[in-house]
This record gives structure tokens, C-alpha cells and sequence, in this order.
């Protein structure tokens, strides 16, 4: 049974009108930073998303800024109300993808799909008909991927990738952005194309519904489409490409298709990233050449602005990551109560809660996460208790400043895999994606005797129930408003 | 007179003037193809009124340098393979 969900941008903007969580711009705005300065206000404002209708130079197209940079809106995507708390939205999304296997695409035909009522090939296919936008002043140029992904297909298997690597407009038919070797994209061109000197067809899909980019986020471990389809409760409706066998969702604003050139790199960058640094410098990376760009009429173009935080990319991958990582921790039988990674550490941070069955449980739980496929994206762990609120930050501030000792506690693992965009990261560790990773063990150690485990001193737990319960009932008689 | 940016990797100071260069180059001309980019080979200088064109200047992380240069665009290069 389907769930409530949307199925275009377009569907997803009202709904995020009606709850609040967006708004109309009804002024002409340049495409050359001031939408991203807008947009990049918004996020550290976490104002609602500017829906952008007219743009410089480019008739005929929208905007659409921070699509999903909140989790009021991460719940409208998933069809819940905006006020719903993390800890449901997880539940829900958890729920939705406990499944190992989802359903296949349903393909469309082309006169049904809405992202072919325009179809430019040849010279048409023109990267400066499109509104890229200059996102920040510094850049190394216009970023046409920025809320999107590119679909790839594996050179000898049937598997298939969605993925969010971000591309920078070079030329009229050129693109070009950085693909890491460990990504799911990387293994599939590094390894397979490019030694046997084969383009690999892709498709970058611009403005998809807010699932399917939810999907494309997920480090999930069944293909994206089919993922797509556990959060849509039903199949993702795809159409096949131009000019390529590659399939794409029917109801995106904007596909761009072609193939990405091996044995050759060009310039690109720098870029402000995730990390709210413009970390990575001007550096030969992929290039994609553009074969077809197809659209719907009058397509809304969506802009996100990567910073300090929060914009989707920090919230969505630490939203997917933390809970992928949560799910394998329970399926290795760890007393987990819960993870959580705090979008404001730009997925760097992850606060672990659990049961401390024994000793050394903070060691091993670091030790899965970071030898897991998610590990390259983050260094921090934190392991509390069973009784600690994983989603409080005045918790974990309290937890690491009490409970974690300075010696012990911190477990340092120098050779781990990292990536080139860590802002303290030094230019070799950068060139080869290492990185150190730390684990911060705030539980006290199992073999204490009792007598000895210091008591948290909270309303909560010094307080007899009867006390406590004629205080709360008592509490605005007090004289207290809250 | 033409006005472009390019990137460098190196300090400011350690920047080569009057040697032949292949490096990239931004068109900075208003309009639609704003930011187009190019590999061209060409000469610089920091004297700004040297060579024909306007030349910006940036390091590896994006920072202006605040005095223009002045450039001399040799040729334009293609670095994809014909065909792609």
C-alpha cells in the first residue's frame, strides 16, 4: 500500500506552502549569487524555502532554494506532519525500509513522462540554457548539480547507482565534479570503465521528487530505486533516456544525459561543501559530456547552498547514515537504544546509546561503524548510556565532559579512510582520503561495583515518583508558566 | 577588451609572468555564458596595462586577488577527445 507521499517537486513545494515551510519570491533574483546568497541565509536562518519565479536571463524557468534543509520538511516529505519529532520521523523512516528487498521501477512511457515535454539534443543540449546558478563568490564556476543525482549502470552486472556527486558547468556540453574512488559511482567507473578506456553513460536528474532524493542520499544497501520504492510504498515511475539505456524518474524537473570521459580530468572547483568550508581546491576531477538535456515546461530549478549549517545534505546524510548505522548495529546484536548524527556536526558526530552489557562495548561499536562502507564519512563517535537522551546536545556536552575519561576513554585509531574534504585535514591525508577516528567512550566501566558508579544528579533520577509527581502536578500553581 | 579569471595553485607572488602558460580561463563577459570555461594557453603580467585583456587572479580556494593582471590569450585548447 502506497503511503502518503509526492510525487514531483512540483506537489512537494505546495504542500510545503500550505505548512509554512516555503515561500513565494515573486521578485526577479540573479542567478549569479543572489539566489545562493538567499538561499544560504535561509539555511543558517532555518527560514522557509524560497520558491523562486522569475530568474535573470533565463524566462521560462523557476527556482526552488534548501528543498529539505529542515526536519519540519524532511517530515513533509515522508507525508507527516511538519511537527512531528526526529525520533518518529526515524521511527517512520526505519519502518518504512526494514525490508532487504523493494520493488523494480515501473518504466513509463516517454508521452506519459513529464520530464520529456522538452527534448534538446545536438547543439541544443546547451548547458547555458540552464540556470545554473553561481552559488558562492570563490567558486571555480556554476553548479547545475547541486539537489540532484546521477544514475549510473555497472559495466558487467545489472546493478544500478543513484548518487549525489556534485557537477560544475565548464563548458556548453562539459561538466565536471569530483567522484571518490570508495563511492558506489567511483568503484563502478574507476574500477570497470575507465582501465578498459569505456565512457559510462549517465543521467543527472535535477529536482527529483523528495524521496527518490532521500533515496539517493541513503547509504542504503539495495539499489536506490528499489529503496525509493520502500519509502513510496509502491514502485518509482522511470522513463529510459535519449540517448542512453540508463532510466530516470519520469516526474523530475530537468535530466541531463551523456557519458563521463575516461583517462581524462579537468579543472574544477573550489566549492563551498558540506563541511561549511571551501575545504577541496581547484583540482583535476570527472568529466561528464552532456549528449541530451530533458525537461518538463517551465522546469523549477532547486538550489542548495552547502555551509555552515544546516542545509538538506548535512541533515539528509547524517539522517540516513545515523540509521543505517543503527540498523546494522542491531543486526549484529548490539544492545543499541539508538543513534543519532547531529546535522550541525556536518555528519562528523555520531552519538551512540546503549545498554553497557560489558566491557569495551563503546570499543566495538566504533570499530563496526568505522570498518562499515559509511565509515569514510565520518571520524567522531560517541557511545553513552541507556539512560541519556541521544538527541539532546546539552546531554551529550554533559556526557563528554563527565563521564568520558581523558585517557581511557578516548580510543584514537590513527589509519582510517577518510575524505579529501576534511577541513583539518593536512594535504597528504587529503590526497590519499585518510583520516584519524575517535571514539569517545562516556560509559562507566561495567566491572565498577555498584557502590562506586557516581549517581546523575537530574529531577528525574534523585526524586522518590511521589515527589516528583506532586511537583509536576503542582508546577504552574507554583507560580511557573512553562 | 576581453576579461577573464583563472586559478592558481601556488602563492600569488610565485605567479610566471611572461612565460607561455596552459591553464584555464573564465570568460567573465555578462550574459547567459558568464563563467564559461576554457583551457587556453596564454602569457601574463602583473603590470595591468602589458597585455590586451583583463586578467583576475585567484588562489586554490577560491580568494581575489585585489589587483587585476593583464593577459594575452595565445590559443584555445580543446582537452576532451574529438568524438566525446
Amino acid at each position: 500500500m502506497a503511503y502518503k507521499y509526492y510525487k514531483d517537486n512540483r506537489a512537494y513545494i505546495e504542500a510545503l506552502l500550505k505548512t509554512g515551510d516555503a515561500i513565494v519570491v515573486n521578485d526577479e533574483v540573479d542567478w549569479d549569487l543572489e539566489m545562493g546568497a538567499i538561499v544560504r541565509r535561509v539555511c543558517e536562518k532555518k527560514s522557509p524555502s524560497p520558491y523562486f519565479k522569475k530568474i535573470k536571463d533565463y524566462p521560462g524557468f523557476e527556482g526552488f532554494g534548501a528543498p529539505i534543509a529542515s526536519y519540519r520538511k524532511l517530515a513533509v516529505s515522508l507525508g507527516l506532519d511538519p511537527e512531528t519529532p526526529i525520533p518518529a520521523i526515524a521511527k517512520e523512516y526505519l519502518s518504512r525500509t526494514a525490508a532487504d528487498k523493494g520493488q523494480k521501477p515501473k518504466i513509463l512511457n516517454a508521452k506519459d513522462a513529464p520530464c520529456k515535454e522538452v527534448v534538446w539534443t545536438g547543439d541544443e543540449a546547451d548547458l547555458f540554457r540552464l540556470p545554473a546558478p553561481m552559488v558562492h563568490e570563490g567558486d571555480g564556476g556554476r553548479y547545475i548539480g547541486t539537489w540532484h543525482f546521477v544514475v549510473a549502470k555497472d559495466l558487467d552486472t545489472p546493478a544500478i547507482n543513484w548518487g549525489m556527486y556534485r557537477q560544475m558547468v565548464f563548458d556548453e556540453k562539459t561538466m565536471v565534479g569530483p567522484v571518490l574512488p570508495f563511492s558506489d559511482m567511483g568503484k563502478m567507473f574507476y574500477n570497470k570503465y575507465a582501465p578498459n578506456n569505456i565512457p559510462m553513460p549517465f543521467a543527472t536528474v535535477i529536482g527529483p521528487d523528495p524521496l527518490s532524493a532521500i533515496a539517493s542520499c541513503a547509504p542504503a544497501a539495495i539499489p536506490e530505486d528499489e529503496f525509493t520504492s520502500l519509502l513510496m510504498g509502491e514502485p518509482v515511475e522511470v522513463v529510459k533516456c535519449e540517448t542512453c539505456d540508463l532510466y530516470v524518474p519520469a516526474h523530475a524537473e530537468i535530466i541531463i544525459e551523456g557519458v563521463i570521459v575516461p583517462n581524462v580530468m579537468i579543472e574544477e572547483a573550489p566549492f563551498g561543501e558540506y563541511t561549511g568550508y571551501r575545504t577541496s581546491p581547484r583540482e583535476k576531477r570527472t568529466v561528464y559530456r552532456v549528449t541530451a538535456i530533458t525537461m518538463r515546461k517551465n522546469p523549477i530549478l532547486p538550489i542548495s547552498n552547502m555551509g555552515i549549517p544546516t542545509d538538506e545534505g548535512q541533515l539528509l546524510r547524517s539522517f540516513s547514515l545515523g540509521l543505517e548505522m543503527e540498523r546494522m548495529l542491531r543486526d549484529q546484536g548490539i544492545p543499541i537504544t539508538g543513534v543519532y548524527m547531529l546535522p550541525e556536526s556536518t555528519h562528523h558526530l555520531v552519538v551512540v546509546g546503549v545498554k553497557p552489557a560489558y566491557a569495551n562495548i563503546a570499543t566495538q561499536i566504533g570499530q563496526l561503524v568505522f570498518g562499515s562502507k559509511l565509515g569514510p564519512w565520518f571520524h567522531l563517535v560517541v557511545v553513552v548510556d541507556d539512560k541519556t537522551d541521544i538527541y539532546s546536545k546539552d546531554e551529550l556536552i554533559h556526557n563528554l565532559s563527565t563521564r568520558c575519561h581523558p585517557k581511557n576513554g578516548i580510543i584514537i585509531t590513527e589509519q582510517g579512510v577518510g575524505t579529501p574534504l576534511n577541513p583539518y585535514a593536512w594535504p597528504e591525508e587529503r590526497k590519499y582520503s585518510r583520516a584519524g577516528k575517535v571514539i569517545f567512550d562516556c560509559l562507566f566501566p561495567p566491572e565498577w561495583p555498584t557502590s562506586m558508579v557516581p549517581i546523575k544528579v537530574s529531577f528525574d533520577n534523585v526524586y522518590p515518583k511521589e515527589i516528583k509527581e506532586k511537583v509536576l502536578s503542582k508546577w504552574n500553581q507554583y507560580g511557573f508558566k512553562d | 577588451m576581453a576579461e577573464y579569471d583563472t586559478y592558481i595553485l601556488t602563492e600569488f607572488s610565485e605567479l610566471k609572468e611572461d612565460e607561455e602558460i596552459l591553464g584555464v580561463l573564465r570568460d567573465l563577459a555578462p550574459g547567459t555564458r558568464k563563467y564559461r570555461s576554457t583551457y587556453a594557453r596564454f602569457k601574463v603580467s602583473k603590470d595591468a596595462a602589458k597585455y590586451p585583456d583583463r586578467l583576475w587572479v585567484r588562489l586554490g580556494r577560491g580568494q581575489l586577488v585585489p589587483t587585476p593582471c593583464s593577459i594575452s590569450v595565445i590559443e584555445f585548447v580543446n582537452v576532451i577527445p574529438k568524438g566525446l
